[in-house]
């Protein structure tokens, strides 16, 4: 049978470009290749990184880490839509929902997490066969509270907000502070109608407001009335976090970037030789965010803010070294 | 032939480009990211909701660095743990102010003293709603509508504010700022009982919500006043009365909110019959009592640097006063005869008409209402953030209705035009320069009332003020254009019925109406004032320390003096004051303990300046004019201060100390100095908070300071409290 002449130029020609495509192919393989092996070295980890969706974040976390790791490690984006690796190779995952993101498709899946809250590393840690690292976002506790003492020497009683669920965040909180010499109380509200009345009578109880990353009670709705409310009684709101200082808390504590992204390196890094994270845990080193304005409305005489940190930081060492 | 397009061509040729950037990127993306890493702001990281800027500019309130000029705040809770069961007292702790009272405990609260019966020179407010009658330039602190409960700060402007509040701001300005109705505390009730029969029984509620926050209250305040007169009688100078206020805020949206309040007192302020000038009550005096008054606000933000409001407040002050009295029958023939009763012995005789009944019994008032309506804009521009510029216009009129005072009704009318410049070149210094225009239908006559102000501040924690200021104020209704006299009614026994219906007044008493000022104009005060002022705040170890100490010159002219008698009117321009002196404000708050202390000195030089008052020989009488210059001093005390501690016990127990001190008032040369001890215990629980408190007062001199019959019959007075909160 004979090919009619069409036919056989369309042939000809599909050949001649199926050619030109593998010389394509060739060339972009060729020209991909240092891309992709650079900065690589002999023996690196990879690390898969789920980013948080903020590409800006994201590039500077990886930035900041790599700065840390150097060559032993191969950070490579993980895109939100594929699977995870199949080598369980470790996932650096950047925020809340990244985390989750991972962990809801593989449960056993190491991974560490960076700009999470213990809370929710808490809820994920329980599950069987978990391998999961952290630095926490959140600041803890205590050291808010002793943030609000080194503004507030005279401070002896710190007043907490809660709903019912959420009270267990203070917990821990209550039996430290005894031996800082202040004492605190929760006041319990479930309902929008509870919150006004309920911080009237916190704040006629503490000297200052202390408020952990809850958002069941400090969450952009809410966060009007009680700063307002506080504010005409005089009485200032330390915490929950650097947002909400712009909003108008008078100070809070805050871990800075590249002191987490170190831990993570070192998480990384241990990683490496162990083949396990180790426990996830807050940054050792804080500083802390002042909102000058308001403390200067509320005539209130606002130390240094590096000089807070140190205060604090002073006191909690004193306080281990005294406990060893 | 036709050529067929490659099915692939198209598409890669597409492609190419995009595969050509990406590969160039690849290549060099790295070596660029290295050599320009992008900024990245990790204190913006949030994985939430945006949280909003809510404590801003415009909601924030100005430090007290940067305040033009000497402020005194009492925090409610201060009030509260101290123990102060009435509003007047508070003013106790203000360095410079001194409280007692007169009539029948009538307290007044004055600030330099110039104040012998009525407190003239003083502003007051109450969330931004005059409180001070300017008709009678006085105030009744009894029946104020504000609770103690609901008080979330008192701040006292010390020196002259007309500046910034009108003519009535000459010496010093009280501004009482009641709890948001946002704050509202659910539901609120307190009780407290205690000496001379104190009685003070509270109960609020209210709620917040997405659109409307409201708060209603009640309060029932009853009290004894003072004890046992000089004659072995007990002073009738109580009070029962009853309050209602309704406070209420709409937010219509974003950039607009609406506020609404209301409120009524009612009740029986009791009048002794002995503290009643010339007259004789036979019975007693008493004063119902109604006032009301609707309050509205419109605030409007134009924007985070533009916003204006519109306040629009409606009073009515109701004062009823009728009581019967005897005077001997001889006054009978010297009214219907027009000889004036302090003519003749025989008027203050029994008549001798054959026939007559040896007295005269009738039915007089000392009624009168007082309506006010005010209006206010005021807006507020802040230019950068060095500069603020607030500028605003008011319109008030006064309306006065009494038979005995004026005989009818009077209107006044006030407008006024204000500004103030903020400006703060550098951080360490803030000008201020304010005035205020103002025309009032009283003299027929405007007046400029300027203030400048500089505040050097250091480390935004000290600062060194130069205050200037002049202020007026201009008489009072009552004192310029008054038509006084008692209308006599059910005049009994019938044979004098033909003085039923007689209006008796100056001209059927003093013979001598040439000698009084009755009928004269008067003109306004005036007053010059130099402040320097230091505040400073400290963070210690373990304590905050605040401390403001101000000095003062102020020159006061044409000041009106004389006494408002319906026998004796000798008000005029006659009197002018020099007084100088500092006064200190001490802060000291440490773990579980705030100290807090007060001192003032005053050196106050008064002087008769009006015609020379003559005796009976013709020659001047300086023992009289000296006399005059005295009665502006009444009030005045040399030194005078306050000590307090609060402290947190264990088990929620708190106590707290106070001891109010004044200096020798000239009334009589004796000091007010006495000791307040308060111990309560405080209930925390997870839905309610809970009060229960014992408070002693311990007064250190029992004799009367300014009445001769003000008695304090023991030296310890008891009161005890509870309250709930849920």
């Amino acid at each position: 049978m004979k090919a009619t002449p069409d036919i056989d130029a369309y042939r000809q020609l599909e050949s001649s470009f199926a050619r030109w495509r593998v010389w394509l192919c060739c060339l972009l393989v060729l020209l991909w290749l240092p891309a992709l092996t650079f900065g690589q070295s002999a023996g690196a980890t990879d690390v898969y990184v789920a980013g948080s969706g903020n590409d800006a974040l994201d590039q500077y976390v990886i930035r900041q880490i790599k700065q840390s790791v150097g060559p032993a490690f191969n950070l490579t984006p993980l895109s939100s839509r594929k699977n995870l690796p199949g080598n369980r190779a470790p996932v650096l995952a950047i925020g809340p929902q990244a985390f989750s993101r991972v962990l809801q498709q593989d449960a056993k899946q190491p991974v560490l997490a960076l700009l999470v809250k213990k809370s929710l590393v808490k809820e994920y840690e329980e599950k069987p066969g978990s391998q999961i690292g952290a630095v926490y976002k959140d600041v803890p506790l205590i050291r808010q509270a002793l943030t609000g003492k080194a503004i507030l020497p005279q401070a002896t009683r710190i007043a907490m907000l809660a709903t019912t669920e959420s009270a267990d965040l203070y917990e821990p909180l209550l039996e430290q502070l005894e031996a800082f010499g202040l004492e605190a109380r929760v006041f319990i509200t479930d309902t929008n109608e509870q919150l006004i009345p309920t911080l009237n009578r916190a704040l006629s109880y503490g000297d200052f407001l202390l408020a952990a990353d809850d958002e069941a009670i400090y969450n952009p709705r809410n966060i009007k009335h009680i700063l307002l409310t506080a504010y005409r009684r005089n009485k200032i709101l330390i915490g929950p976090n650097q947002s909400y200082v712009k909003a108008g808390s008078l100070a809070s504590s805050y871990a800075p970037f590249p002191e987490m992204a170190r831990q993570a390196a070192e998480a990384l890094m241990a990683y490496r030789e162990t083949g396990q994270f180790p426990p996830p845990g807050y940054p050792d080193q804080y500083r802390v965010q002042v909102n000058e304005q308001v403390a200067r409305s509320l005539n209130i005489p606002l130390p240094d803010r590096d000089d807070i940190a140190d205060t604090v930081d002073q006191i909690l060492l004193e306080s281990r070294e005294g406990s060893q | 032939m036709t050529k067929q397009p490659s099915p692939f061509a198209q598409p890669i040729a597409r492609y190419l480009p995009g595969i050509f950037v990406s590969t160039l990127a690849a290549v060099v993306g790295p070596a660029a990211a290295q050599e320009a890493p992008p900024e990245f702001d990790t204190s913006t990281v949030s994985f939430e909701e945006p949280v909003p800027e809510v404590l801003t500019t415009t909601r924030l309130r100005q430090p007290k660095t940067r305040v033009p000029g000497s402020t005194t705040i009492i925090e409610g809770s201060l009030i509260r743990d101290l123990g102060i069961k009435h509003l007047y007292e508070v003013f106790r702790l203000v360095p410079g102010m001194t409280v007692n009272f007169v009539g029948s405990h009538q307290p007044v609260v004055t600030y330099h003293g110039t104040s012998h019966y009525e407190q003239r020179r003083m502003q007051v407010l109450v969330d931004g709603r005059t409180a001070h009658r300017a008709t009678l330039s006085d105030m009744d602190w009894e029946s104020m509508p504000v609770p103690l409960e609901m008080i979330e700060r008192i701040e006292v402007a010390r020196g002259p504010n007309s500046a910034a509040y009108g003519i009535n701001a000459f010496l010093g300005t009280i501004n009482i700022i009641t709890r948001d109705p946002a704050d509202t505390d659910g539901v609120e009730a307190y009780v407290s009982r205690g000496s001379r029969g104190y009685e003070r029984t509270f109960g609020s509620l209210g709620n917040t919500g997405e659109v409307v926050d409201w708060r209603l209250t009640l309060e029932n305040r009853q009290f004894d006043g003072f004890g046992t007169k000089r004659d072995g009688n007990e002073f009738h100078d109580g009070h029962n009365l009853n309050f209602i206020t309704w406070d209420s805020r709409a937010t219509l949206n974003d950039q607009a909110n609406l506020e609404f309040r209301t409120g009524m007192a009612d009740g029986v302020n009791q009048e002794d019959p002995s503290k009643n000038g010339g007259l004789t009550p036979i019975e007693n005096p008493d004063i119902e009592l109604r006032d009301y008054y609707l309050q509205s606000r419109f605030n409007y933000h134009f924007s985070e640097n533009h916003f204006f409001h519109i306040q629009a407040a409606m009073e009515n002050f109701r004062r009823e006063q009728r009581y019967r009295i005897v005077a001997p029958s001889g006054v009978v023939d010297c009214l219907l005869q027009g000889t004036p009763l302090y003519a003749s012995q025989n008027c203050f005789e029994p008549s001798g008409n054959p026939g007559d009944p040896p007295a005269l019994f009738t039915e007089i008032n000392s009624d009168y209402e007082d309506a006010r309506l005010e209006l206010e804009i005021q807006d507020t521009l802040l230019v950068n953030p060095a500069l603020k510029l607030v500028g605003g216009a008011g319109f008030r009129k006064d309306t006065l209705r009494s038979e005995t005072y004026f005989n009818g009704t009077v209107d006044n009318y006030q407008s006024r035009y204000f500004g103030n410049m903020e400006y703060s070149p550098w951080n360490w210094l803030t000008l201020n320069v304010g005035g205020n225009w103002e025309r009032t239908s009283t003299t027929d006559d405007s007046y400029f009332s300027p203030r400048v102000a500089s505040n050097f501040v250091f480390n935004d924690s000290q600062a060194l003020r130069f205050v200037y200021s002049e202020a007026v104020r201009t008489p009072d209704p009552f004192e310029q254009d008054p038509d006084y006299g008692y209308t006599l009614r059910n005049v009994s026994p019938d044979e004098f019925s033909e003085l039923e219906g007689f209006r008796l007044t100056m001209a059927d008493i003093n013979p001598y109406p040439a000698q009084t000022t009755l009928g004269e104009d008067l003109e306004e005060e005036n007053i010059t004032s130099y402040e320097i002022s230091y505040f400073g705040q400290f963070q210690m170890e373990e304590a905050l320390l605040y401390l403001e100490v101000r000095g003062f010159r102020d020159e006061l002219r044409d000041m009106i003096g004389g006494v408002i008698k319906l026998r004796d009117w000798t008000l005029a321009n006659s009197l002018s004051a020099n007084q100088q002196g500092f006064e200190i404000e001490a802060m000291l708050e440490y773990p579980a303990t705030t100290l807090r202390a007060s001192y003032a000195y005053l050196d106050q030089d008064t002087w008769y300046t009006g015609d020379p008052i003559l005796d009976e020989n013709g020659n001047v009488d300086t023992k009289e004019q000296k006399e005059q210059a005295e009665l502006l001093e009444r009030m005045s005390v040399t030194h005078s201060g306050s000590l307090a501690i609060i402290r947190d016990l264990p088990w929620t127990m708190k106590a707290s100390a106070a001891y109010y001190w004044a200096d020798q008032f000239q009334r009589l040369n004796e000091q007010f100095e006495r000791i307040d001890g308060r111990l309560s215990k405080q209930f925390f629980g997870p839905k309610y908070n809970a009060e229960l408190a014992l408070t002693i007062q311990h007064y250190l001199n029992r004799d009367p300071e300014m009445g001769r019959d003000d008695n304090i019959d023991h030296h310890n007075q008891f009161f005890v409290e509870a309250a709930v909160r849920f």
